[in-house]
């Protein structure tokens, strides 16, 4: 498993020809195909953010329409008024940055330990931490749920932090990339006096930082779009993330009676999704590189 | 892969112990330990409160004899049927469109056709309610316009499955193609000189060069989306809750309904079927990429 680079998309190209009036045509076609792939796929995007600024009414009875214009912040002031969504993302940070931090700190160092130490039943603990990988996350949810309830963890950031902090695959990943440090550059580090630690602090992590930044951004988004299980973990206002909130809501709309009053709570969820997209999208296009990496390095195992 | 290399570093064995000690006890709390619970709660009768009762096998006899698990089980193979050839082809095709081709602009397509894969699910599956709404929805709307029939795409037993199906391609179609990109670009330029020399169209060079080249992936590929798929339950909930008529809801879905109706045995249960489902179905595509291969 290789952190590949960023795919350069000059691969094998075609063969070099002189523009001929049938290339054109080609290359024509072409930028239509790809013209026609990056609307399909940035529409419902475009629609939605779009919609946050329309009036309600105009959501549902011409819902293609959009006069830039005739922008409103009505539904983005009701919706602060009425959705606790700043509170929610309040949480959704607390869960990312917690959650990351205990897989940031504990990922690498699990992996460390497989890849460079022998100790007794290595092979036994590491071939079990591998077979939870083929495990559905749906099979531990109602124990988990049981177990949080005698905790008494329902509804805390505990039940949102801890169960899933550290995934098995984070340290497969992790311990496969160390392995290909060599010995060589630890026995160095080990005879100018470092301990274990030390050589982690000063050797693999420096060598481990492309594999770490891949593992960070792609863990972030994973965490910030997580629901599966936040729905089940937490029923109250106080603690639930963005996408709990958003889940909920949409039942809150779709209950009441299509008409004058649900129109506006219709252009109040616009806004509400379009406020808990934003900062995935701004995340996405500012790391764009290292969570592609991450995708491959996640994908090619 | 230097999986089996040997350390030869001489370390006293509990640093070993210690460096994975704060993985294992998150690892053996809220992994093993649930893992070994869900197995005794899937013989047992038990609704969340009081003791335990060992009722064996039924559970398991009372799901496997049930319509409705099979309906489930049915319904999650339809979106598998889809979901995973289009989205595989597509993706490999486009792949391989956007490596042999000189045009601009290539960058941006993979940027815009990854972001619907960072989205929040629960944000984007909202404008898709509304997008493919009865009476308000941009679809119907434009089918209006082109004096189409009015369709009823979450709504009715024929049309909530392919359109949640949309979604999900919509959605994650974007990994799709950055796995297959990284494969088509993997297949050295001289192959695909050869071919142009043997006279080979772009159709043939597709079928009988491109795709057999990354085979693998397209394995590895198809193995995750089923077990994504085997597990799916969000999207369903989100869009339809499992409607109308259950005709949406797939197997995770019908799990998670146990879970809320507090039939939590009966849930654990399910849960080790669709394990064993899972398990069978990953060796199967396993044998077949291997004797494929051979």
């Amino acid at each position: 498993m290789t952190a590949t680079a960023d795919i350069s998309l000059d691969g094998p190209g075609g063969l070099r020809r002189p523009a001929t009036a049938r290339s054109r045509i080609r290359s024509l076609l072409g930028y239509g195909a790809m013209l026609l792939i990056a609307v399909l796929f940035l529409y419902p995007l475009f629609w939605m953010i779009t919609s946050s600024f329309k009036p309600g009414a105009t959501i549902l009875n011409n819902p293609l329409s959009f006069n830039p214009f005739h922008a409103t912040l009505h539904n983005w002031r009701d919706m602060f008024a009425h959705v606790p969504i700043v509170r929610a993302l309040f949480n959704t940070a607390v869960v990312v940055v917690f959650k990351g931090a205990v897989l940031l700190v504990f990922a690498p160092l699990a992996g460390y330990g497989f890849a460079k130490f022998a100790f007794p039943f290595k092979g036994f603990l590491f071939g079990f931490v591998l077979l939870t990988l083929m495990l559905p996350t749906l099979v531990l949810i109602i124990p988990l749920l049981l177990e949080m309830s005698q905790l008494g963890w329902i509804n805390t950031f505990q039940a949102l932090i801890l169960p899933g902090a550290i995934d098995a695959f984070s340290v497969f990943w992790m311990r496969q990339t160390i392995s290909q440090i060599p010995d060589e550059l630890l026995d160095a580090a080990r005879i100018d006096g470092a301990g274990p630690l030390r050589a982690f602090r000063s050797v693999v992590v420096p060598i481990l930082r492309p594999a770490l930044a891949a593992l960070a951004v792609l863990s972030l988004f994973n965490i910030y779009n997580d629901l599966v299980w936040p729905i089940v973990a937490i029923n109250d206002q106080q603690h639930q993330t963005l996408a709990v909130l958003l889940a909920g809501l949409s039942s809150n709309v779709s209950g009441s009676q299509a008409g004058a009053s649900s129109a506006d709570l219709w252009g109040q969820l616009m806004a509400a999704c379009t406020f808990a997209t934003i900062p995935t999208v701004l995340l996405f296009v500012l790391l764009q590189r290292h969570f592609i990496r991450g995708l491959l390095a996640g994908s090619s195992r | 892969m230097p999986v089996r290399k040997r350390s030869r570093l001489p370390r006293e064995w509990w640093v070993g112990y210690l460096l994975i000690a704060p993985f294992f006890l998150l690892f053996a709390a809220f992994t093993a330990y649930p893992m070994i619970y869900a197995l005794e709660l899937s013989f047992s009768d038990w609704h969340g409160a009081g003791v335990l009762h060992w009722i064996g096998w039924s559970n398991y006899t009372y799901l496997l004899t049930n319509a409705d698990f099979w309906a489930s089980l049915g319904n999650s193979a339809v979106m598998w049927l889809l979901i995973v050839p289009v989205q595989t082809i597509g993706a490999i095709a486009v792949a391989s469109a956007l490596t042999r081709s000189r045009l601009r602009f290539k960058k941006t397509l993979r940027v815009v056709v990854i972001l619907p894969y960072v989205t929040p699910l629960a944000a984007m599956a909202q404008a898709f309610i509304l997008i493919f709404d009865n009476n308000f929805g941009v679809v119907n709307t434009v089918l209006g316009w082109l004096s189409g029939p009015s369709v009823g795409w979450l709504t009715t037993t024929t049309w909530a499955k392919p359109t949640i199906a949309l979604f999900v391609l919509w959605k994650t179609s974007g990994f799709a193609l950055i796995i297959m990109l990284s494969a088509v670009q993997g297949i050295p330029t001289d192959v695909y000189e050869a071919s142009a020399i043997d006279g080979a169209g772009a159709i043939r060079t597709f079928l009988s060069v491109t795709v057999p080249l990354v085979r693998r992936t397209i394995g590895f590929f198809i193995v995750v989306s089923t077990l994504g798929i085997s597990q799916m339950f969000l999207e369903p909930y989100v869009l339809t809750r499992g409607g109308p008529y259950n005709s949406s809801t797939t197997s995770g879905l019908y799990l998670y309904n146990h879970i809320s109706a507090s039939d939590l045995g009966t849930g654990a249960a399910n849960s080790f079927l669709l394990v064993v489902l899972v398990f069978l179905l990953s060796l199967f595509a396993v044998r077949v990429l291997r004797s494929k291969e051979d």
